[in-house]
């Protein structure tokens, strides 16, 4: 392998490491704050692809620009979902059977609608941008993917700044801290989780729309982005939001350099291989690690 | 009514041994009474279900620990099995490879994801179950994508499968009371209710965990074995298959978690329900089993079997 062959991989996993984040986050903070395995985040997935498949095939809106309308549209549909189900779940600071069976059935549901909507048909989207390249020299990048990753970081911008400057992502902090602490200082938890739980769908949403630029789709679509979202998330630590920027580099960096070494059909399994892997090594994530030398220093 | 009102404890206890004999044995008259092939296969099926609900059932319903990929001991009875017939051996000594492997099989997958709590568990399941669908589809001997043809050299007679399927389901049944009565039984509830506590009150989780895992898987495995023999083909994408583990949760889920006539129940209407639903609506049956999920969920976390609790209770408590 040449140097610029090792070039164009690292950025193509760097741009690739960015629509995992946004994929990702929407489950970290969900987690974080309610402590819910969010299994019906595939769904959403699923759904903000078709979201932008519709846009772009009735009123021609760029993809792109449809990846970032659906952002409020699913904030509104997650809000909905946790008004009509998620809210009537007992509460709990550790995950429960319940809510992971729920949000799995919910999961269901949407991918069924999926199915009787646009039927099990391959769907993509091919926009001009879709084969443009562009030219750095010897190295070759994809500019829909760099599109693609602008948006997401983008996004993550956006979250972060939320998260850190606003009194609701000061609420979503407090809560990921320490639940009951939180309500102590009058932290408003059921209207916290409300919108937590909006921001989440609202990502997957997006996150969806994004990757439906990138690849074909069909109502089964969220599955394996859904895997990958738990090894980031898990490599992550769970609950930090830095920490699955992270998870995602490390994912996009493994799945890219693999194609060197293993063969294109065990491809799908390398992230699962991963997961097991990171679960059984790294129970905390790479967060975990972080707090476990400090403790010990 | 009226015996209940003096000696009720006695006549439970009795019809709670009694009733399930009876079942046993009208089950097992119910061929000679001229059923047509078509019911026979419903019922074989509902039984391969209801084996493997309660063994899901004794991990997720005795233990507390959400698999989300029993798809892989299905898959693999269903293909040593399959792998043992073609070769000539005795299909009833092949039922018992179907056990086996998926039991040693539970053991490396247990060893890594048991050290894993709640969440991670769960997650670490689905992580195994496609790694093992994806590398069974490429291996040569599975057939891949394509599929293996079980070749059985004696007459097909499909009450024999009935009745393998039947014994197995009673099996099963056996099996799940005789832990849930027994002291490792109660160590598998203490580990549900809290894992700390119980390994306090000397139950090694990890331990009581793998051995029970084991067993399910057995059971799971044996499920998908007489499955094969009775489809005489499968695929990796179909007994591997994700949808695979979906059934094989949502089955105890459905008829009441934890208990064991709980897991039946969810077997029998599953079994059921599912014939009827591929064959009328196919396009809507994962909408079904969702918003039943989610009703469940909601509405009656017990099931079926607290529902029918619930409602039974009420009926003989006069107002």
């Amino acid at each position: 392998m040449t140097f610029v062959d090792f070039l164009n991989l690292l950025i193509a996993a760097l741009l690739l490491a960015g629509i995992y984040a946004v994929m990702s986050v929407g489950m970290t903070v969900i987690y974080g704050v309610m402590k819910i395995v969010n299994l019906a985040h595939a769904g959403f997935m699923m759904m903000g692809a078709y979201f932008a498949y519709e846009l772009y095939q009735r009123l021609h809106l760029d993809p792109i620009l449809a990846a970032l309308l659906a952002f409020p549209f699913f904030f509104l549909v997650g809000v909905a979902v946790h008004w009509l189900l998620v809210r009537w779940l007992p509460h709990s600071d550790r995950p429960t059977l319940q809510s992971l069976l729920l949000m799995f059935g919910l999961w269901l549901v949407l991918q069924n609608i999926g199915y009787l909507i646009w039927g099990n048909t391959d769907r993509s989207i091919l926009s001009p941008r879709t084969l443009a390249l562009v030219h750095l020299g010897p190295i070759i990048i994809s500019s829909l993917r760099l599109v693609v990753f602008v948006a997401a970081a983008g996004c993550m911008a956006v979250l972060e700044i939320a998260l850190s400057r606003t009194w609701f992502g000061r609420s979503v902090r407090a809560l990921i801290q320490n639940r009951y602490a939180g309500r102590i200082v009058g932290v408003d938890d059921e209207k916290t989780a409300r919108l937590t739980f909006g921001m989440g769908i609202a990502f997957a949403g997006v996150a969806g729309a994004l990757l439906a630029t990138l690849y074909s789709f069909d109502p089964d679509f969220g599955r394996p982005f859904l895997l990958r979202a738990f090894v980031i998330i898990v490599l992550g630590g769970l609950e930090s939001v830095s920490g699955v920027a992270l998870g995602a580099l490390i994912l996009a960096l493994v799945e890219t350099f693999s194609i060197l070494f293993v063969p294109a059909s065990y491809q799908p399994a390398i992230s699962f291989a991963l997961l097991v892997v990171v679960l059984v090594v790294l129970p905390g994530g790479i967060a975990g690690l972080w707090a476990k030398r400090r403790r010990l220093a | 009514m009226t015996t209940a009102v003096f000696a009720p404890s006695r006549l439970e206890a009795r019809a709670r041994l009694v009733l399930p004999g009876l079942l046993l044995v009208v089950l097992a008259l119910l061929p000679t009474a001229g059923l047509t092939p078509n019911l026979i296969r419903l019922l074989f099926i509902t039984f391969v279900w209801v084996t493997a609900s309660l063994g899901w059932n004794l991990l997720g319903g005795f233990t507390g620990q959400v698999s989300f990929g029993f798809a892989v001991f299905y898959g693999l009875g269903a293909y040593t099995a399959a792998l043992m017939i073609d070769r000539g051996v005795n299909p009833y000594l092949s039922f018992l490879g179907a056990a086996l492997i998926p039991a040693l099989a539970s053991f490396f997958i247990g060893l890594p994801t048991f050290r894993l709590r709640g969440p991670y568990f769960a997650i670490a399941t689905i992580g195994v179950s496609e790694a093992t669908r994806v590398i069974m589809n490429n291996l040569a001997i599975t057939g891949g994508a394509s599929g293996f043809r079980i070749v059985e050299h004696r007459p097909f007679r499909q009450v024999d499968h009935y009745y393998t399927a039947l014994a197995m389901a009673a099996l099963a049944v056996a099996v799940s009371f005789l832990i849930q009565h027994s002291k490792f039984g109660m160590g598998l509830r203490a580990i549900k209710q809290d894992e700390e506590a119980a390994a306090d009150l000397g139950v090694n989780p990890y331990a009581y965990k793998l051995a029970i895992h084991a067993v399910a898987a057995a059971l799971t495995g044996m499920a998908g074995g007489v499955f094969a023999r009775y489809a005489a083909f499968i695929y990796p994408q179909g007994v591997f298959s994700f949808q695979t583990s979906v059934y094989i949760l949502l089955m105890p889920v459905i008829g009441g978690i934890g208990t064991v006539w709980g897991a039946v129940l969810g077997g029998v209407v599953f079994g059921m329900v599912e014939e009827q639903l591929v064959a009328n609506f196919p396009q809507i049956h994962l909408l079904l089993y969702g918003s039943l999920l989610i009703l469940i969920i909601l509405a009656e976390p017990d099931g079926l079997a607290g529902l029918l609790g619930k409602l039974f209770r009420r009926l003989r408590t006069p107002r």
